[in-house]
């Protein structure tokens, strides 16, 4: 039942999605519209794949660190991807996937980084060093990116700030396409570390009693969030919220195992980007918000009734 | 540093004794005082002789008025006339480097308007350097930044003239609108230029509609599927090489049926990147290109 309402949740924000945009676009011609077809029907899938990449993602880190705070951006990957992004832009580098091809870059060198340095104690990724890590590599990384912005010339680097805050105007469906055929992947590596991530939840040792391969587990999940994480930045920019505040609403509802905890982080994180980039779009239209602003606005009461519910219950 | 910053003041005041005696233009005499935009009183002990020009359209009204000699110190970007290059950089206008200001030894600093700006006109107070705080957005604050800085320098009428002449010219009534455009400043998120720009009024001046005229703001985001619903005829850019901007190569961006048809004009940033006292010129070349490009 939970799960019915859920895939019709789901199928409704892109219904929404497709049906609604700042311009107007009459039902009978909702097939055969231009605007609908290039524009509003990639960008609605390109929404609920971000969004479900970091919705999984964010789930499936909170486990591995151990820390509810854990978001997809944490180790240090928006930091990362917006030095690429800034980076491309001051080189002039062209062509139309130069900025997610560097801000991608940018992630991955920044996820490698932070790995290197997890491991600093020993041979073992310690969750504490790891969000440390992430935090120095995130930290470092904005302080080269600004610094690249105010020393240069180009005016037009201002605006690679706008980009980082996040956003879905770059969808088409060469992008749409792309994610479709990289998220599955990581995806199924994480649904497959599921029942070692409940085990994790116990602590290391425990779950090393309970037969799971704990230093694997960790690089695999580690890997395969940042993988996620890293692809959704180079498509959308920072979107925050949906990967923090979406495995939690989840965790109460689906509880603690990732078995069904990971596929409903992903149909959530969907629903709530397609539908917060809808209210983007739409609700001071002709101006368009950047969604960061609504899965904030959005995000943040909801979590707040939680925490209520958790502190009081 | 503060006997040589006051010797300026000095010379300035026995120039203007001197042209008085002369009688030539009859200049301001003694202390000059008026508000600026911000609200604040600016007085002057006597007409500016080194003034700080901290926008690039203060530096070009500054030797529009024949006072470019006057000019020690500019920003990066002041560019316009040729002459102005030779003036050395303080850098940034917004947000200035209020050290690198005060090093010239001004006795006159004209900062752009805006909350930026208001902290570095205070801290240039504090050192006893006269600034004001002026408007440049729209092509009339053009008219009112001469008639202003020509009392800084003490030759009202050459100010008050040059103004009345831009204001002339912005009264005359606009051609009827054949071109209908759209300024692309920025393709992810898209940002547009809407009616709070003087980008908005030169495309009024030279013939063409801004099709986001509705947008109060001079600059918003917008959806792509926003500016290809409203389907304008041209995309202008401001770009100093004719080369097609990057979102021309990008998918989602063909939708847009003037990108799709690559029909771009480009606007050099020197003319057109910020309100001039050239506007004249600037409306010729935006109708010249206009033309072009249909």
């Amino acid at each position: 039942m939970k799960w019915l309402a859920l895939i019709a949740l789901a199928l409704a924000s892109l219904v929404c999605a497709v049906m609604l945009g700042p311009s107007h676009v009459p039902t009978a011609e909702l097939f055969s519209s231009p605007i609908v077809r290039d524009l509003r029907l990639p960008r609605a899938l390109l929404a609920f794949l971000v969004g479900g990449a970091l919705g999984t993602a964010g789930a499936s880190l909170q486990a591995l660190v151990r820390n509810p705070l854990a978001d997809p951006y944490l180790l240090g990957l928006s930091g990362g991807a917006g030095l690429g992004a800034v980076a491309a832009i001051a080189l002039h580098l062209a062509g139309p996937w130069a900025l997610p091809l560097a801000a991608f870059a940018g992630a991955l060198g920044a996820m490698g980084l932070v790995y290197r340095l997890g491991l600093v104690g020993g041979a073992e990724l310690d969750p504490r060093v790891l969000i440390l890590a992430g935090v120095a590599v995130g930290a470092f990384a904005a302080a080269v990116t600004t610094a690249l912005v105010s020393l240069s010339d180009a005016t037009e680097l201002r605006n690679a700030f706008l980009w980082l805050w996040g956003g879905l105007s770059g969808a088409s469906w060469d992008t749409v396409r792309v994610m479709a055929i990289y998220t599955p992947l990581p995806l199924a590596v994480l649904y497959a570390a599921a029942r070692p991530l409940d085990l994790l939840a116990l602590g290391d040792e425990p779950a090393r009693h309970l037969g799971a391969d704990v230093e694997r587990v960790k690089r695999r999940v580690y890997v395969a969030a940042s993988l996620l994480t890293a692809a959704a930045v180079a498509v959308s920019g920072v979107i925050g919220f949906v990967g923090l505040i979406v495995p939690h609403v989840m965790r109460t509802l689906w509880g603690h195992h990732h078995r069904t905890l990971l596929p409903a982080a992903f149909l959530g994180g969907g629903t709530l980007l397609a539908l917060a980039d809808t209210l983007a779009r739409t609700a001071i239209a002709p101006r368009e918000l950047p969604v960061g602003i609504v899965t904030a606005l959005v995000g943040v009461p909801v979590f707040t009734l939680l925490l209520r519910r958790w502190t009081t219950a | 540093m503060r006997p040589a910053a006051h010797s300026p003041h000095l010379a300035g005041l026995l120039l203007a004794l001197a042209a008085c005696g002369s009688g030539a233009r009859p200049p301001a005499r003694g202390p000059i005082a008026f508000p600026d935009d911000a609200g604040r009183a600016v007085t002057l002990a006597a007409p500016a002789r080194r003034i700080v020009s901290l926008a690039p359209s203060f530096t070009e009204i500054l030797f529009a008025l024949g006072a470019g000699d006057r000019v020690v110190g500019r920003t990066t970007w002041c560019d316009y006339p040729a002459a102005a290059l030779a003036v050395p950089s303080v850098g940034d206008g917004l947000n200035p480097n209020v050290e690198a200001v005060a090093a010239q030894h001004p006795d006159f600093v004209a900062l752009y308007r805006s909350t930026l700006d208001e902290t570095a006109a205070a801290q240039l107070a504090r050192l006893g350097i006269p600034a004001a705080l002026v408007r440049q957005d729209r092509l009339a604050d053009v008219a009112h930044a001469a008639r202003l800085l020509g009392r800084a320098i003490g030759d009202a009428t050459r100010g008050d003239s040059l103004a009345a002449a831009i204001d002339t010219f912005l009264a005359a009534p606009p051609p009827v609108p054949t071109t209908r455009v759209a300024f692309v400043v920025w393709d992810n998120p898209p940002i547009v230029i809407g009616a709070g720009s003087y980008l908005d009024e030169l495309a009024r001046l030279a013939g063409a509609s801004n099709v986001f005229h509705d947008l109060g703001s001079a600059s918003a985001e917008v959806s792509l599927e926003t500016l290809a619903a409203r389907d304008p005829d041209v995309i202008v850019v401001l770009a100093d090489s004719t080369q097609a901007p990057a979102f021309a190569a990008k998918r989602e961006w063909q939708s847009v049926r003037a990108v799709h048809e690559r029909r771009f004009v480009y606007l050099v940033g020197s003319l057109f990147g910020r309100p001039n006292p050239r506007m004249r010129a600037a409306v010729a070349e935006f109708r010249r290109r206009l033309q072009a490009a249909r």
